[in-house]
């Protein structure tokens, strides 16, 4: 049995670290557009897949540039960035590919059932909404919306990460502490970051019944009550991963 | 539809949580003495995705509004964060049962934030979260075993987790509790067919982690076999039952030619 006290008491500041990280996630979630099963078939606005295959896609993206960055620079700042930079470059890339796929594959052009007036480009939406769909296509108003929840997003996942990885690194009483390259503690933070990052995300997509196109849409409105249950869901989480991880550095490595 | 006999959920809990335990424990006990053993992690695995992918049924044919696969994957989260927290408290045999215990903590704990706090309606959403957590624990442990050869902490961080094969398991497991229902849900339902394509897939994860094994060739010979034998009988099975569902199974015969299409 290891010393679970003496892991978590120089750890709260870290274990509050992955709670705000998950609260990230899950209001991310809330901007990114996603239309679901519908938007595959150019029946509604967003990117024709699942909330939770989408974040996470962003959510990895994110762990996988705030990981390659963590091993050179230890800099919260510069790991965050990184986290949500690679959670946006992956979003942005999705989405230009899907805009083409729907306006030069499908025939449709990219447009807002939620609104009257594109809040950002100003166009007329419901002009172009095509009979008996949700809109389809990802117009500006969604892209823009999307892009803040890949940053959001990838902040949490790369919050979360570094949060673990200083867990990991922390010099205990009597071990030497683990370098930042050691790939066990790597992969043990990723794999943790990775599952933390599934729960968050499923969370809010049941918050908003799996489809929104963003901050425009009505349900965006929903945000609080997500980000207070993954706040809560996060806690024994957070706790959870700091005990593991910790138990690593504790035996000094393997 | 003519009515069919129900495996009732708590025969199949049974089944898959009893089950699951004692063969991931004769797995971990076994196997110092002949790595052969593993295998018994590979059938824990098998009964923790049938009755795994029976909660997602019963579950998420409420319609969660997300899709199936959103499920799936939580409770493969909750399971990956269970098991490495609890191989890493050090406690030798107590390790899978505290696994178990503890995902199933989270999956209450998680079912209780989603029915207080972001109000779902779905009636067994707090027991059947609960189920899957524990379900999703029970399948990594049996995989994981098969894969390192041990439960020890160290060795499996090593052979699962560095090496990545945690990802391995978490996407074909994961496969073997949600694509059973996504693929069969409808008003044409059956549970039989359903349990007989989750224990199909969970044929191809055990395939897949005997591979990816380091406990010896002959570990590797044998789960691979046990998985071929798995995934050839469940998936005989399972067509029998497609083409007893179906109204009519034709052949649609080759692509025409061209000549054909003018």
């Amino acid at each position: 049995m290891i010393d679970i006290v003496g892991l978590i008491a120089p750890n709260i500041l870290w274990i509050l670290a992955i709670v705000i990280g998950g609260t990230l996630i899950s209001i991310s979630v809330h901007f990114i557009s996603v239309g679901g099963a519908p938007a595959a078939m150019a029946q509604a606005t967003g990117i024709g897949t699942g909330t939770v295959m989408l974040a996470a896609g962003a959510g990895i993206a994110g762990i996988i540039a705030a990981g390659a960055v963590m091993d050179l620079n230890q800099d919260l700042g510069v790991v965050l960035g990184a986290g949500g930079v690679g959670a946006m470059v992956m979003l942005a890339a999705t989405m230009i590919v899907g805009t083409w796929i729907y306006a030069y594959g499908v025939g449709v052009m990219p447009v807002s059932a939620k609104v009257k007036y594109d809040p950002i480009t100003k166009y007329r939406q419901d002009l172009y909404v095509s009979q008996g769909t949700e809109g389809h296509g990802i117009p500006t108003v969604a892209f823009v919306s999307s892009l803040i929840g890949g940053l959001l997003g990838g902040f949490g996942a790369a919050l979360a990460y570094y949060a673990l990885m200083k867990v990991g690194t922390y010099a205990y009483a009597g071990v030497t502490p683990l370098a930042v390259h050691d790939l066990n503690l790597v992969g043990v933070v990723a794999a943790f970051t990775i599952g933390f990052f599934f729960i968050n995300s499923v969370i809010p997509s049941y918050n908003i019944v799996g489809t929104i196109e963003g901050f425009h849409d009505p349900k965006f409105k929903r945000w609080p009550k997500a980000a207070v249950a993954s706040f809560l869901a996060s806690i024994p989480l957070g706790i959870v991963a700091v005990i593991a991880v910790g138990a690593l550095a504790l035996v000094g490595g393997l | 539809m003519t009515e069919q006999k129900m495996i009732p959920p708590n025969t199949l809990m049974a089944i898959g949580a009893v089950g699951g335990l004692v063969c991931v424990y004769l797995a971990y006990f076994l196997a110092p003495a002949n790595p052969i053993f593993v295998f018994f992690g590979a059938l824990g695995a098998v009964f923790a995705a049938v009755w795994g992918a029976d909660a997602v049924r019963r579950i998420a044919s409420y319609g969660l509004g997300t899709g199936v696969p959103s499920i799936g994957l939580l409770a493969l989260g909750m399971g990956i964060i269970a098991v490495l927290f609890s191989l890493a408290l050090d406690i030798s045999a107590g390790a899978p049962i505290v696994a178990f215990i503890v995902s199933c903590a989270i999956g209450a704990i998680i079912g209780i934030i989603s029915v207080k706090i972001l109000g779902m309606t779905i009636p067994i959403m707090v027991s059947a979260t609960t189920e899957i957590a524990g379900a999703g624990a029970l399948l990594i442990l049996g995989l994981g075993i098969v894969i390192a050869g041990s439960l020890d902490y160290a060795i499996f961080v090593k052979e699962v987790v560095t090496t990545g094969f945690i990802m391995l398991i978490y996407i074909a497991g994961g496969m073997a509790m949600l694509h059973p229902h996504n693929s069969n849900l409808g008003p044409d339902e059956t549970q039989d067919r359903l349990l007989a394509l989750s224990a199909e897939k969970a044929g191809i994860a055990v395939i897949l982690a005997g591979f990816a094994s380091v406990a010896g060739m002959g570990a590797i010979i044998v789960t691979v076999l046990i998985g071929l034998i798995i995934w050839y009988y469940f998936f005989s099975k399972y067509y029998d039952f497609v083409k007893r569902d179906a109204y009519k199974v034709v052949d649609t015969g080759l692509l025409p030619t061209e000549e054909e299409m003018q």
